[in-house]
């Protein structure tokens, strides 16, 4: 049983990956308190998301999805995925873009990027 | 050829528009106002047509291939009565939400220019709305929520104070944790399925989830988590007060009342179309929704007691409004899912209604607190008069929207036989008499010296007379709407 869970693992490395790092990526936005650092995370867990994805797309021994007469018989691997993450590319680089944005404007009104440091002058501010 | 290509008409016409407004920032503001306000009447126009084709071929979706490539190969839009009903919510909210905008934006943002970028983020969170509302595709669901979720954020970020960007950072960081998460889940529905088209996928779901129940159960969660912490449910609307009293007055009215529900009517085409029903049930998701939202009806209700901050107390309000759709959507009987459809419509009226008034008895008298209301009864008594009716409705008294949400979700927890949810149910609603009450009490009966009028513009007052005419007509003459959203719980239900 233990055996086959492990190779079962192994056969599926891509996933497990994938997991591993969503997982990282998630520790990363819980456990630091920098904001620039948080953002990395989120990243990170969008890597995941879109190593998942292309892996899926993979299937071991077809060709390249361009149709060939010749090639039919071998069949092709699944090219959607692929098309999918350049956009889920897109939309993470977007992301990005205006968050960096808005830390540039937090760094300009509270002089740092530390989470705790914010929370405490908007807490001094109020009294 | 346009009544052919309505649907996706809807969605282009509102992208186009707001990626036109830009060119007019040099121009008077004058010319970006009647544009937004034309395309808002426009897309009005579009869904009570669309609503009218689907009602003459008896309430059947409406089915557009994109490019004329059908499902599975192509992507689908389909335009069901729950499309239609969100659709009216787009237009019916968003309509004089911008009428009451172009008064005093100018002024607000502090230059012209941005002017236009602001309508072009309130266009393109429409756009994407308006998108979640009509596809049929999981990807095209990714894409929008997106959409919705930048412009969210640039929308709270707009009012350029610390505050509001310190908000903003704080919301895009848990939204995109949040898309994160429903971007996996799609994914492993794919990897189930082999399908991003909805119909499809469900039709491969029913066979394969009882093989693979670790993968479906796992996509689901990440599923209720993704658009929970979009839409504020309970123990992840942490992003929400801060977001949505720090923002202007109309991006907070629109934030609460429609953006909100956008990602509980997309978490509501998921559930109910691709994993559907029975599985649900078998799953037992539907507790973990109905437990869910009672928890935020009672844990928002009391965290909005607590707040002194008028704009604040309303935010948190809407986190306990939000567990009662919440609550709706997992009683899994057809009176009770209509009853929360409807309650979320008439919600979007009545709380885009109330933080408009909010923000305009705040910028007339400068009062942000509920202790310091006194006096502001008779100096702003059009304004009061509308916010004390919208209070109302959102209490639940019969004759105004609210009642026809709450009586039907009550009734849908009594067939469902959760005696706990009917008393959450009545409980938030006194809860929420308590929170509300207050601010009424204090503007009208706590004398306040010498008080001069300091009543808003016309044009503010009318955009707010409009969203509470609708509140008023709802809760006496409730058929047409309860109509759509009782055939849209039939269609979700499956017959």
């Amino acid at each position: 049983m233990k055996v086959s869970l492990l190779s079962r693992l192994l056969a599926n490395y891509p996933y497990v990956a994938a997991f591993i790092l969503f997982a990282i990526g998630i520790y990363g936005v819980i456990a630091s308190s920098n904001l620039l650092r948080k953002l990395l995370g989120i990243s990170i867990m969008e890597s995941a998301i879109f190593l998942m994805f292309i892996a899926s797309g993979n299937i071991t021994g077809r060709g390249v999805p361009i149709v060939d007469a010749a090639k039919e018989s071998v069949g092709y691997v699944n090219p959607l995925p692929q098309a999918l993450i350049l956009t889920g590319i897109v939309v993470g680089v977007s992301t990005t873009a205006f968050a960096l944005a808005l830390l540039v404007k937090l760094h300009k009104y509270y002089g740092t990027l530390d989470a705790r440091i914010i929370y405490d002058k908007r807490e001094a501010d109020k009294h | 050829m346009i009544q052919e290509n309505l649907p996706v008409l809807l969605v282009v016409t509102l992208l186009f528009t707001a990626y036109l407004l830009p060119i007019f920032t040099k121009r008077r503001p004058r010319i970006i106002e009647l544009l937004v306000v034309t395309v808002e009447c426009l897309i009005l126009g579009g869904t009570l047509y669309l609503a009218g084709l689907i009602a003459r071929q008896g309430r059947a979706p409406i089915i557009y291939p994109a490019g004329g490539w059908p499902a599975p190969w192509g992507i689908e839009l389909s335009v069901g009565s729950l499309s239609i009903l969100f659709l009216l919510m787009i237009a019916g909210v968003g309509l004089p939400v911008a009428i009451f905008a172009t008064d005093g934006i100018t002024w607000q943002l502090r230059s012209r220019q941005r002017v236009a970028w602001f309508f072009t983020l309130y266009l393109l969170l429409a756009a994407a709305l308006a998108g979640l509302a009509v596809t049929n595709d999981l990807f095209n669901v990714y894409v929008f929520v997106e959409v919705a979720t930048i412009s969210c954020c640039a929308l709270v970020a707009a009012k350029d104070d610390p505050l509001a960007i310190k908000a903003a950072f704080r919301y895009l960081l848990l939204a995109t944790v949040g898309s994160g998460f429903i971007f996996a889940g799609i994914g492993l529905i794919y990897l189930v399925t082999g399908n991003l088209d909805m119909t499809f996928a469900f039709t491969e779901l029913s066979q394969r989830a009882y093989t693979y129940p670790h993968v479906v159960r796992l996509a689901i969660s990440f599923f209720v988590i993704g658009f929970g912490t979009k839409a504020a449910l309970f123990p992840l609307h942490l992003w929400l007060p801060d977001a949505h009293s720090a923002a202007l007055t109309p991006a907070s009215a629109i934030l609460s009342g429609l953006a909100v529900k956008g990602y509980i009517i997309a978490l509501a085409k998921i559930l109910y179309i691709i994993v559907g029903p029975a599985l649900l049930q078998a799953l037992s998701i539907d507790r973990i929704l109905l437990l869910m939202g009672m928890v935020a009806i009672v844990a928002g209700s009391l965290l909005a007691l607590a707040q002194d901050e008028l704009k604040r107390r309303l935010a948190y309000s809407t986190v306990a409004q939000v567990g009662y759709i919440f609550l709706g959507l997992g009683l899994m009987n057809t009176t009770g899912l209509a009853g929360a459809l409807f309650y979320a419509a008439s919600h979007a009226i009545i709380k885009a209604c109330l933080f408009l008034a909010a923000g305009a008895i705040i910028s007339r008298t400068g009062k942000e607190r509920v202790s310091q209301m006194a006096g502001v009864g008779r100096e702003m008594p059009i304004t009061m008069g509308i916010f004390t009716i919208c209070s109302f409705a959102l209490m639940g008294l019969p004759l105004l929207s609210g009642f026809i949400g709450k009586w039907n979700l009550l009734r849908g927890s009594i067939q469902a036989g959760s005696f706990l949810a009917s008393l959450v149910i009545i409980l938030g609603s006194l809860l929420c008499a308590g929170y509300l009450l207050p601010v009424i009490r204090t503007a009208y009966f706590v004398p306040a010296g010498t008080t001069t009028t300091k009543e808003t513009s016309f044009l503010q007052i009318s955009s707010m007379l409009i969203l509470t005419v609708f509140v008023i007509v709802l809760g006496i003459a409730p058929g047409p709407l309860w109509n759509l959203a009782w055939q849209a719980a039939r269609d979700l239900l499956g017959g």
